[in-house]
């Protein structure tokens, strides 16, 4: 990591450190903040860079590199029950996000613009997933599914992820339509737009970066969640995430690497998409999509 | 509609929040193709009055009526009025072009004639040039030009402007007051401009009302409210006016402290009255009197020069310090004459002194 | 003419609520009517009971929750208080410094640095948390590290240990540290930590008389934020930890998969919701005395 090289770059005696002296000892580097700070990072990906590497090993084995091979890859691309797990889980986000993200965008704008009762209640009912641990939501939906005599299938892992979804969206957007002027809506009605034409023609405009970026990361998180899909799966064909635990916790299983390291990089490329789609249209990019702040 | 019904018409018109008026029983008409100014402190409800009209707040009691015909309670899509709004509130997804024809499109006009109405409006306000730029790349000043079209394009019959120029530094702001006034001449609209800026509103106006405290003070031309302010609140509100406060008694003001002032027979003033008295600086003179004036003598405390004019506080009385304001024309300037601490002469004609009730 | 009034006014309100109401609703019933009955269900089937074929029954038996008063459970109970308390404060010890370094001087590669922690946490939990409990296997790297500057023998071990599912806990969740932590400490004032310096002088002394009360909300919110999915876990227990470790979570998910007793499951659940709301509660007392605080 360049982290580590950074306490010798940066010496006292150097002139620019003399030059800053209005925020004096301040500036100075802690060299033991950023050594840990090193340590952190290279611990962070460690796990990540070892599933990546071994899911190249020519060996069976997860701790000696035998030489490069794509044989877990070849051996994931025509593992049948793999694949058809790989697709339950993309039709199971795209449902997901479509329907979330339209439950949540609505909900965000009726939060934000809507003083009544209601609105203060819905607010309430909205955080209430997002402090829940995902094995009580899990459980709750399951019951619910089974009470209702509803059979586990990859739909009622759609309807649970849809439902603990919709307060992510939410959160996101919710900040956006609050920053939003509301001149702008004004505008349109003056110029001859109803309500509902001036948030179509104007305010759904200007929340499109964050729209898009919520989707893209509530499609990451649902393909990623396993506990939710794991209460809620049916037998078959199982998401993938609830495939891959099966898998890891019966033992290697080096097409799992090869799985695993796809699914990482196509979540990190997501989530790094997310936080930069905004910028795409020239505003503010940012953390605060992840947030929510 | 024959000429004489009003292009906008407040009939007891009140807006109430909670306990509190923003604005309390306004009665108001405004003429067809008159420049109106509706000026005011921050909080005083012009910016409630403006939005009544527009149509985006709805008044809790009167009628407010449009070229004849009630509108109360009507959306603003519905109302011939078009608004510039203060942060302009254009729509960054949409080029300067597709903002300036945004509401012909909502009427439905078909888009050649769209393409040739959006065109000489741009003209009109001369942004030609960057009609297919978006609202986030323009400067402050174009960016409230193309507010200005999109709104003006509908040809509506009332426009109205909420603190336009608000954004604007000094220098912009002068040149765009010039520049509305001459396009509300051409386009012959109805203006009705919110500002709390009182320069701003004596230049632009053909007609102003004052208002403080959600009622209207004072409405008239710009020079009556200037030279003949109605009440204590606009006169101090319109500029520098030397406020003074004392008792009238038989043609003079006796001032709380200091000398009484003479000012002639007011009719419509009873003896022992309270009274304000206010003479603009511009109106008292400091040498060279023509007889009739009313003549008093102070001492000189402060020469404040400001390029073309000079101002010169003078202390009429302990407490009652009046400013008075010169040309810096060629002849000798004061401080040549006197310096400070000095005696000097100074006075006014008795129709400039204001007495107000 | 003061009912007429009131009248229009009442009018007003509705025209201008109700699309906004109507795009409202939609989403709170959804999650209205799925969470409430849901998490009504558990509540239900915690005193109900379960036919042959293992679909649950409603009625009224206690024993259930009777069963949660049995020492076994009462053990988990209070690992998974231990493990999720002990994954708070070690959270808590990595994310401040790495927090303080990134946010003062991590300089313009700030969002950089932040997004490289960020995005990878949201990346799929699972494969991180099986390539973690790679990493501290017996031949892993991090034991083979220890053993070659002889902080560990041959003896050693991580997984299968409290040790393990702590760690597990700690990498699954210390984001949720780190994000309020960097945003409070992004927050601070820097001439405030100026003037600290001015008052108390040493950088010690400053920094726990201005910016660590200046960040103690930030903590707040990391400490619930990563006890409430560490209370709930049952992975890093499953794949760190051996049969000895087992935590609430794994008792719920044995309860629903492998037992078929959703009734104790069901009481297990209720019981960890209730130790979450306790949590809370104290948590929203706290800031909320903090912010009187700050207010006086």
């Amino acid at each position: 990591m360049t982290m580590v090289k950074l306490p010798a770059a940066t010496a006292p005696a150097r002139p620019a450190a003399t030059s800053r002296t209005r925020r004096g000892r301040a500036d100075r580097k802690p060299r033991i903040l950023i050594a840990v700070t090193a340590l952190f990072f290279a611990l962070l990906y460690l796990p990540i860079a070892v599933v990546a590497l071994y899911s190249f090993n020519s060996k069976k084995s997860l701790t000696v590199f035998g030489g490069f091979s794509l044989r877990w890859y070849r051996a994931f691309a025509h593992d049948d029950v793999i694949i058809a797990s790989l697709g339950t889980s993309l039709r199971i986000s795209l449902v997901a996000t479509a329907g979330s993200v339209v439950l949540g965008v609505a909900l965000a704008l009726g939060l934000v613009r809507c003083r009544t009762r209601l609105g203060s209640l819905a607010g309430l009912v909205m955080l209430v997933p997002l402090i829940t641990p995902e094995i009580v939501t899990g459980v709750a939906s399951m019951l619910l599914f089974k009470g209702l005599g509803i059979a586990l299938s990859t739909g009622t892992v759609m309807l649970a992820e849809i439902t603990f979804s919709i307060s992510y969206v939410t959160v996101i957007l919710r900040s956006r339509v609050a920053a939003l002027n509301p001149e702008v809506e004004e505008a349109a009605m003056d110029l001859g737009a109803t309500r509902w034409q001036a948030v179509r023609l104007v305010t759904l405009p200007a929340l499109l970066p964050a729209v898009l970026a919520s989707a893209v990361l509530i499609f990451a998180l649902v393909f990623d969640d396993f506990v939710l899909a794991y209460f809620t799966t049916g037998v078959d064909p199982q998401p993938l995430s609830v495939r891959i635990y099966s898998a890891i916790r019966f033992g290697v299983q080096p097409t799992i690497n090869a799985v695993g390291t796809l699914m990482l990089a196509g979540s990190i490329a997501l989530i790094a998409l997310a936080l930069f789609i905004p910028r795409l249209f020239g505003r503010r990019g940012g953390l605060d999509i992840l947030s929510g702040e | 509609m024959d000429a004489t019904t009003p292009a906008v018409r407040l009939d007891g018109v009140s807006k109430q929040f909670g306990d509190s008026y923003a604005v309390h029983h306004l009665d108001l008409d405004i003429d067809a193709g008159h420049f109106f100014s509706l000026l005011g402190p921050s909080g005083c409800g012009k910016t409630t009055s403006l939005r009544m009209i527009g149509g985006f707040t709805d008044p809790t009691e009167g009628s407010v009526v449009l070229s004849g015909e009630d509108v109360t309670g009507r959306p603003p899509n519905r109302r011939n009025v078009n608004t510039v709004f203060q942060s302009y509130a254009l729509f960054d997804h949409l080029s300067v072009t597709d903002n300036v024809g945004f509401g012909l499109k909502r009427k439905g006009v078909a888009k050649a004639e769209i393409r040739q109405r959006v065109g000489e409006m741009l003209e009109l306000v001369q942004l030609d040039g960057l009609a297919d730029r978006r609202p986030r790349t323009l400067s402050g000043g174009q960016r409230q030009r193309v507010a200005l079209a999109r709104a003006l394009v509908n040809r509506p019959a009332v426009l109205l402007l909420d603190e336009p120029l608000a954004a604007l530094d000094l220098k912009l702001r002068r040149q765009m007051q010039v520049e509305l006034k001459q396009i509300q001449r051409e386009v012959g609209i109805t203006f009705v401009f919110v500002t709390h800026d009182q320069d701003e509103a004596l230049t632009m106006s053909d007609r102003i009302a004052v208002m403080n405290e959600g009622r209207i003070e004072q409405c008239g031309t710009p020079e009556d409210i200037y030279e003949h302010p109605a009440s204590r609140f606009v006169a101090s509100f319109m500029g520098t006016s030397n406020l003074m406060s004392g008792t009238y008694r038989d043609g003079e003001v006796a001032l709380e402290q200091g000398p009484a002032l003479p000012v002639g027979t007011r009719s419509g003033i009873s003896d022992g009255t309270a009274v304000s008295v206010s003479v603009r600086p511009e109106k008292i003179w400091l040498s060279d009197f023509e007889p009739g004036m009313s003549k008093l003598r102070g001492q000189l405390r402060e020469t404040v020069y400001s390029g073309p004019t000079t101002t010169y506080l003078i202390e009429l009385a302990p407490g009652v310090t009046l400013s008075v304001l010169e040309q810096n024309t060629d002849r000798a300037r004061m401080e040549d004459r006197w310096s400070g601490g000095e005696t000097v002469e100074f006075g006014w004609r008795p129709e400039h002194c204001l007495v107000l009730a | 003419m003061a009912l007429l009034r009131h009248s229009s006014r009442t009018r007003k309100d509705t025209s201008g609520n109700r699309m906004w109401v109507w795009l409202m609703l939609p989403g709170t019933l959804w999650m209205t009517g799925f969470l409430i009955a849901s998490l009504a269900l558990v509540a239900v089937l915690a005193v109900g009971t379960t036919d042959e074929l293992g679909n649950p029954r409603f009625g009224f038996d206690l024993s259930g929750v009777r069963a949660l008063a049995d020492p076994a459970y009462t053990e988990v109970l209070a690992r998974s208080l231990g493990y999720a308390l002990l994954t708070c404060a070690i959270c808590l010890l990595i994310a401040y410094p790495v927090a303080y370094t990134i946010a003062l001087h991590g300089g313009r590669y700030k969002n950089a640095l932040i997004a490289a922690i960020v995005v990878p946490f949201f990346a799929n939990y699972l494969v991180r948390m099986y390539g973690w409990s790679v990493v501290l296997s017996d031949d892993g790297p991090v034991l083979r590290a220890l053993r070659a500057i002889g902080l560990a023998d041959s003896n050693t071990k991580i997984l299968n240990t409290g040790v393990g599912v702590v760690a597990g806990l700690v990498y699954g969740f210390v984001v949720f540290m780190i994000i309020p932590l960097y945003a409070a400490l992004e927050r601070l004032d820097v001439s405030l930590v100026e003037a600290g310096r001015d008052l108390y002088g040493g950088p010690f002394r400053t920094f726990f008389f201005v910016t660590l009360p200046a960040t103690r909300q930030g903590a707040a919110a990391g400490l619930v934020l990563v006890f409430l999915p560490a209370m709930g876990d049952f992975v890093s227990a499953q794949l760190m930890g051996g049969p000895d470790q087992i935590m609430i979570g794994n008792l719920i998910q044995d309860k629903f998969f492998q037992g078929q007793n959703w009734p104790l499951g069901s009481a297990l659940t209720m019981l960890l919701m209730l130790v979450l709301l306790v949590g809370m509660f104290g948590y929203l007392r706290r800031t909320r005395k903090d912010e009187a605080e700050v207010r006086r």
